[in-house]
């Protein structure tokens, strides 16, 4: 019955999605790639063509390069502890003990705060003297009051990364949690009677299974990574110095704060084409890995 | 792990990585009970309950205004993003050939270009339109990103557990497209259409930036922009109290209703991203 039922008139039903999704949001794209060869401030529609120009500039001047790999270092360490904690928490709120409700609920409550609220509540974790671990390390008579971890070039970058590993926590507990819970017990209970240790159980059972949610989790921390912004913009502005500017900061910070909307657009143009090629990549590997686990 | 002695450790365990991962927000909560004026260590939990924080804070961020703002702004934008994704997915989840395979990819691909990128030409969009930049222009954005994630949930959700079959009766009652799909498969979306108003809610919800891109009159603001009023107040331990309870007053709407929805919360993650 298929083709008799399923007509092409069904086509209208995704007009309305498309039409938003094509005016505000691929139009404007496309705009993107336009204004990257043009000496374009954003205000005055009259501008000049200047070629490749911009994209000479961004590289020389060393605006991609420092913004690119604060970027790509904010991933890494994004999608690596963002997964491997959560892997573990997810471990231990799989037990089958009391309360555990309650403990997922208290793992879960951090996502739902407003990245403005977490940039706030972080900033004074991080405050030298006063802050929190600033005032803990005292305790133990380390010395606190030096500590800066915002405000110096070796740490600002792993400092905000943490408060965004710390944010999403939550989040991808979840997902591996549920897919914890898809392992069937039988296939548990037939690994212990062949003799099989829990660690084993962990490694030969229940990772490989856990698969589909690897996938979904190191995609998603992946794409969350590439697109860091919030935390830099609020914590740092993209400092000290632009030990904390990735990608989007830098953007943001050339088009509206020096109005050079033409280069901005390059190192957007940039940008896009590392996350395209970045997130392509990964996610055709994982999906290859995960048919044949 | 039989012996209550191992059962007890585990429980020590767990909440103490809990607790310390909840410390900053514990301490931030602790603080906001503090009369504005009371500096001293921040780390003696509870040691003083007083409203005179949330008072100022609630007065300074308009709090009434903020929320009610935030309210139009979400629950706006979430409605159109439940009709027009749902609607969408159903062709691309029905129909199978290349032009339904291309539009899957094509609102897909969308997920992956920030909007900071964007953000100028779709300023100078919504001007060339004539769209008044006003306090529902976030609206539109909220929409327009919303939907590659909606689709997407919507479309696997059909594929895999809304079989053709159950179209049949309305088939040979000669229903039209339309009341097959809102009579029949909608309703059959329930588990989805909670996942999208939870997942889509929340980032909504909190979203700082469009709001701050295109609602300039403070009257206007919804509560994460009406935080961005303590700007500078973080770096300032006089200010620390009354910075506290404006955030906990910004989170407390999605607390409560967290509190009474937990498992849509939870589970609506989930939808979707778990086949086994």
């Amino acid at each position: 019955m298929n083709s008799a039922v399923m007509k092409k008139t069904m086509y209208w039903f995704v007009v309305p999605a498309l039409l938003f999704y094509l005016v505000f949001w691929i139009y404007p794209i496309l705009k993107l790639f336009h204004y990257s060869i043009t000496d374009y401030n954003g205000f005055v529609q009259d501008y000049n063509y200047i070629g490749l120009d911009n994209f000479r500039q961004i590289f020389k001047e060393g605006i991609a390069g420092t913004s690119l790999s604060n970027s790509l270092i904010y991933t890494v360490i994004f999608v690596v502890f963002s997964n491997l904690v959560s892997l573990g928490l997810a471990f231990l709120l799989n037990m089958n003990i009391r309360a555990i409700g309650l403990y997922r609920t208290a793992a879960y409550i951090p996502t739902l705060f407003s990245a403005i609220v977490v940039g706030f509540i972080w900033s004074y974790v991080y405050m030298p003297e006063s802050g929190l671990l600033a005032t803990v390390l005292s305790w133990f008579g380390l010395n606190g009051a030096d500590l800066n971890l915002l405000g110096s070039y070796g740490t600002a970058l792993y400092a905000i990364t943490a408060v965004d590993v710390w944010k999403h926590i939550g989040t991808t507990t979840v997902i591996y949690l549920a897919g914890l819970q898809t392992v069937p017990h039988d296939l548990i209970e037939a690994g212990k009677m062949d003799g099989a240790g829990s660690w084993q159980i962990t490694r030969l059972i229940r990772l490989p299974m856990l698969a589909t949610s690897i996938t979904i989790n190191v995609t998603l921390s992946l794409i969350n990574g590439l697109k860091a912004f919030d935390y830099p913009f609020i914590m740092t502005n993209g400092g000290p110095g632009r030990a904390t500017s990735t990608l989007l900061v830098d953007i943001f910070r050339i088009a509206f704060k020096e109005m050079q909307y033409g280069k901005a657009s390059a190192l957007a143009v940039v940008s896009f084409t590392v996350i395209i090629l970045i997130t392509t990549f990964f996610v055709l590997k994982l999906n290859k890995r995960e048919v044949s686990a | 792990m039989k012996s209550p002695a191992a059962r007890t450790l585990v429980h020590i365990g767990i909440s103490a990585i809990l607790l310390l991962n909840l410390l900053p927000l514990i301490i931030a909560l602790s603080s906001s009970f503090r009369t504005i004026k009371n500096m001293t260590n921040p780390l003696q939990l509870f040691s003083e309950f007083s409203l005179e924080s949330y008072r100022a804070a609630f007065t300074k961020m308009h709090f009434l205004q903020a929320l009610t703002n935030s309210l139009v702004l979400t629950v706006t934008s979430v409605i159109v993003v439940v009709v027009i994704a749902s609607m969408a997915a159903y062709p691309i989840a029905r129909l199978n050939n290349r032009l339904s395979k291309f539009l899957y990819l094509f609102f897909l691909s969308g997920l992956v270009v920030p909007s900071q990128m964007v953000i100028i030409p779709i300023v100078q969009t919504i001007q060339g339109l004539h769209i008044p930049s006003s306090q529902y222009t976030p609206i539109l954005m909220f929409i327009t990103c919303s939907i590659p994630f909606s689709s997407f949930l919507y479309s696997g959700f059909i594929k895999s557990s809304v079989p053709i079959e159950v179209e049949e009766s309305a088939l040979i009652d000669g229903a039209g497209l339309l009341r097959r799909f809102w009579q029949i498969v909608f309703p059959l979306l329930l588990p989805v259409t909670v996942s999208v108003i939870i997942t889509q809610g929340v980032w909504i919800w909190n979203d700082y930036f469009f709001n701050m891109i295109f609602i300039s009159k403070a009257a206007h603001s919804p509560l994460p922009l009406a935080m961005l009023g303590f700007m500078g107040d973080q770096t300032n331990p006089t200010a620390w109290n009354v910075l506290f309870a404006a955030c906990f007053l910004c989170a407390l709407p999605l607390l409560v209703i967290f509190a009474f929805l937990q498992k849509y919360f939870i589970g609506g993650l989930t939808v979707g991203s778990v086949k086994g």
